[in-house]
């Protein structure tokens, strides 16, 4: 009949499946009371795949090294970072950031580099976890 | 009796904008006689944004990632349409190193698009199981991507003067891992696809973009190159590093020997450009020089460097969808005083009408995605108030693709 | 259609046949890759008189591609680029040629060139609606982006004062 696809369909009933089972397996049915649990640590969640080095993830900003020049401010594209005048520092909304890495380029000292983390989503844009200074 | 005064009219059917056959909004307004499509008409305008009226504040190293934004799966086209505007503009040289590396990550971009167009094609046609098999073959160059640009959409590798990260020998094994795992896997591919039965019967003679409307339409991209017109912007200029590399027209009469401008004809155009793209990349991993990759690697230089051109300049880059053109003025300031996006969906929306004409109402999202547009270049949105119509659902449209296909294979 | 010209043919072409219509020509070569292999382009700036008799010289010459037609807003006059390719489908044989037009602020009206390329609608319709202009003879003259009951003056690349800032809103600012 010229079914090609037919082959590849009966072999992968016995091969391992592709995709991660992160989080879980199955979809939780109730999914408030299962981030409860592992909050408490009832329950494990399978990890994510390791990111490769040179991931874009959160911001790590080395307060002690910045000297307050400004240049990152200036090729922000989403007007993510503040100054502070008084301190002579920044302060970086992570709920705009996008990720770009164009500060760390630019920045002369070198005291903001991009971590791996980046399961960051959040129901307040402006919560503690998301302000980095 | 009265006389026949009473004549057939036609059955006006809107579709979309929550559109059935893309994952992106258009409108399309068909006037249908029985089950053949007689006319139709095309409404953008959903997804408009206003990124071109956002740059007008901002410094071209600011609107490289505003273009990044303009669409997901073309986003590495239009930075660099962008930079080749801006070089123009400012007479830039950029080194040969990253003109090479330029070269690898667009043919990159290319594969992953094409593949994700496979999946979605047959998606359309009912064939899920095809899928998620060239979904999950994309995958791995989706991992090879993270691992050469820090992340797996925006990949953020597009700088004026050059390019951001270099490949150093240590990652050129996992390259070819990834490109030797394509490679294998590409035969299957082509079997599935072009040998399979029910992928002929639905898209053979389906869907006709002839050569002249072709031409007069001003189609661009694998749209046009399946109808036997050889446009495109790698072999016919030399930009990047393309006008050292191998490299010529792809024509879907390379594999059957004849060209009918039909959706069969599109689909062997893309998977044939997959393999060129491969081939394109591995001639790049062997003759590309060492050196440089940025012209001027201190940011606040460049910018200052920029502020004093005056002139304009044009971008233009082959895209996977077509050709993408950038216009940009500058005039001394810090923002450019123009900067003007066309992507290629833009001139093959035209192209709809002739090949919606006579078709039938289940094949309009085979038809539809054969162009393979991308609705956020088009637009850079607005709320459209839809009155009262009666629409037809993505369900709707999608159980009739199915039971065509069950029909046909009775 | 007589054989590929080059550049300097090209340009001969046009001068030949418009003399003093045109305000000027700038030639300009880009040069890329190990090998140098370069790239011309021809910006041509014409009188709006001569306009549709330019363009049906080059129709005559060979189909061009139309890629985009841009649009600048320079205080008095607008301005109208034209973007076309010719000579493409032989390898690294390319010319792009660039045509602009002035149109004065007071009379912002220029002829369709649909007839001849019909490609050019949707750029047309983009024109009429973004910078004002008033296109003659276009076959379809409804609006293509904006929404339907965006009001009729207000031009979003026009610099003046029918440019769109009273709809500009710059949201994160308010909730910071």
């Amino acid at each position: 009949m010229g079914f090609s696809i037919l082959p590849k369909v009966l072999s992968q009933m016995f091969k391992k499946p592709w995709t991660n089972k992160f989080p879980a397996k199955y979809q939780p049915s109730n999914t408030t009371k299962y981030l409860k649990a592992v909050g408490t640590g009832k329950v494990k969640i399978n990890p994510p795949i390791p990111t490769p080095p040179g991931f874009r993830g959160k911001i790590i900003y080395d307060k002690e090294k910045c000297i307050g020049c400004k240049l990152c401010i200036k090729v922000c594209p989403c007007e993510a970072i503040e100054y502070k005048e008084k301190d002579k520092k920044i302060k970086i909304y992570i709920g705009r950031c996008c990720f770009c890495s164009q500060c760390n380029d630019v920045c002369p000292t070198n005291c903001l580099s991009m971590g791996d983390e980046f399961l960051l989503a959040d129901s307040d844009p402006y919560a503690k976890g998301l302000i980095v200074e | 009796m009265s006389s026949k005064t009473t004549t057939k009219t036609t059955y006006h059917i809107p579709v979309g904008p929550i559109h059935p056959a893309l994952k992106e909004p258009v409108f399309f307004e068909f006037e249908i006689d029985g089950e053949r499509i007689v006319d139709v008409d095309v409404k953008l305008g959903h997804v408009h944004r206003g990124i071109e009226w956002a740059s007008r504040k901002r410094n071209p190293i600011q609107i490289l990632y505003l273009a990044e934004r303009v669409c997901g799966i073309c986003s590495y086209c239009h930075p660099a349409a962008f930079t080749l505007g801006i070089e123009d503009a400012a007479n830039i040289e950029v080194p040969e190193r990253a003109e090479y590396l330029r070269v690898i990550q667009g043919e990159l971009e290319r594969i992953t698009s094409h593949m994700l167009w496979a999946g979605v094609a047959a998606h359309e046609i009912g064939f899920d199981t095809v899928l998620f098999l060239t979904w999950e073959m994309r995958e791995k160059i989706m991992d090879l991507t993270e691992f050469l640009c820090g992340n797996r959409v925006t990949k953020g590798i597009m700088t004026i003067g050059g390019i951001r990260r270099d490949i150093t020998k240590d990652m050129i094994p996992q390259i070819t891992k990834s490109l030797d795992y394509l490679k294998d896997n590409f035969e299957k591919i082509r079997h599935i696809f072009l040998d399979d039965k029910t992928v002929k019967l639905r898209s053979q003679g389906v869907g006709i973009l002839t050569k002249d409307e072709a031409l007069k339409l001003c189609a661009v991209g694998p749209t046009t190159r399946a109808s036997a017109i050889k446009k495109d912007v790698r072999v016919d200029t030399s930009y990047f590093a393309y006008g050292d590399l191998d490299i010529d027209y792809i024509t879907p009469d390379v594999l059957t020997g004849e060209v009918n401008g039909d959706v069969y004809d599109r689909i062997i155009q893309r998977l044939l450009e997959i393999k060129q793209s491969i081939e394109l990349i591995e001639q790049c991993l062997d003759i590309m020089p060492n050196g440089d990759i940025i012209s001027e690697p201190k940011i606040p230089k460049l910018l200052n460097q920029l502020k004093k051109v005056e002139g304009e300049g044009v971008g233009r880059h082959e895209a996977p969808r077509g050709e993408v053109i950038h216009y940009v003025k500058l005039t001394g300031e810090d923002a450019p005083y123009t900067w003007k996006v066309r992507a290629p969906t833009y001139n093959n929306i035209l192209p709809w009408i002739p090949m919606l004409k006579g078709e039938q109402i289940a094949d309009i999202p085979i038809v539809a995605a054969s162009t393979d547009p991308c609705m956020s270049c088009t637009n850079r949105v607005g709320i459209i108030k839809d009155g009262n119509k009666y629409e037809l659902k993505k369900e709707e449209i999608h159980r009739l693709s199915v039971e065509k296909t069950r029909r046909l294979m009775s | 259609m007589s054989e590929n010209k080059t550049l300097e043919e090209l340009t001969k072409y046009f001068k030949d046949e418009f003399k003093t219509k045109i305000k000027s020509i700038d030639i300009k070569k880009r040069a890329t890759g190990s090998k140098k292999k370069e790239t011309s382009t021809i910006w041509m700036k014409i009188d709006k008189g001569v306009f549709k008799d330019a363009i049906k010289h080059l129709v005559d010459y060979q189909y061009p591609h139309l890629a985009v037609v841009s649009g600048n807003d320079l205080g008095e006059n607008i301005e109208l680029i034209y973007h076309f390719t010719v000579n493409y489908g032989e390898r690294l044989r390319e010319i792009n040629l660039h045509i602009s037009v002035e149109l004065p602020k007071s009379k912002p009206e220029i002829e369709s060139i649909c007839d001849l390329i019909p490609g050019a609608l949707i750029t047309e319709r983009e024109k009429q609606e973004f910078l004002g202009v008033k296109i003659k003879g276009i076959p379809d003259n409804r609006k293509l982006f904006l929404p339907d009951d965006w009001p009729d003056e207000v031009y979003p690349w026009r610099r003046d004062e029918t440019g769109p800032e009273k709809y500009y809103k710059n949201l994160h600012e308010v909730n910071k």
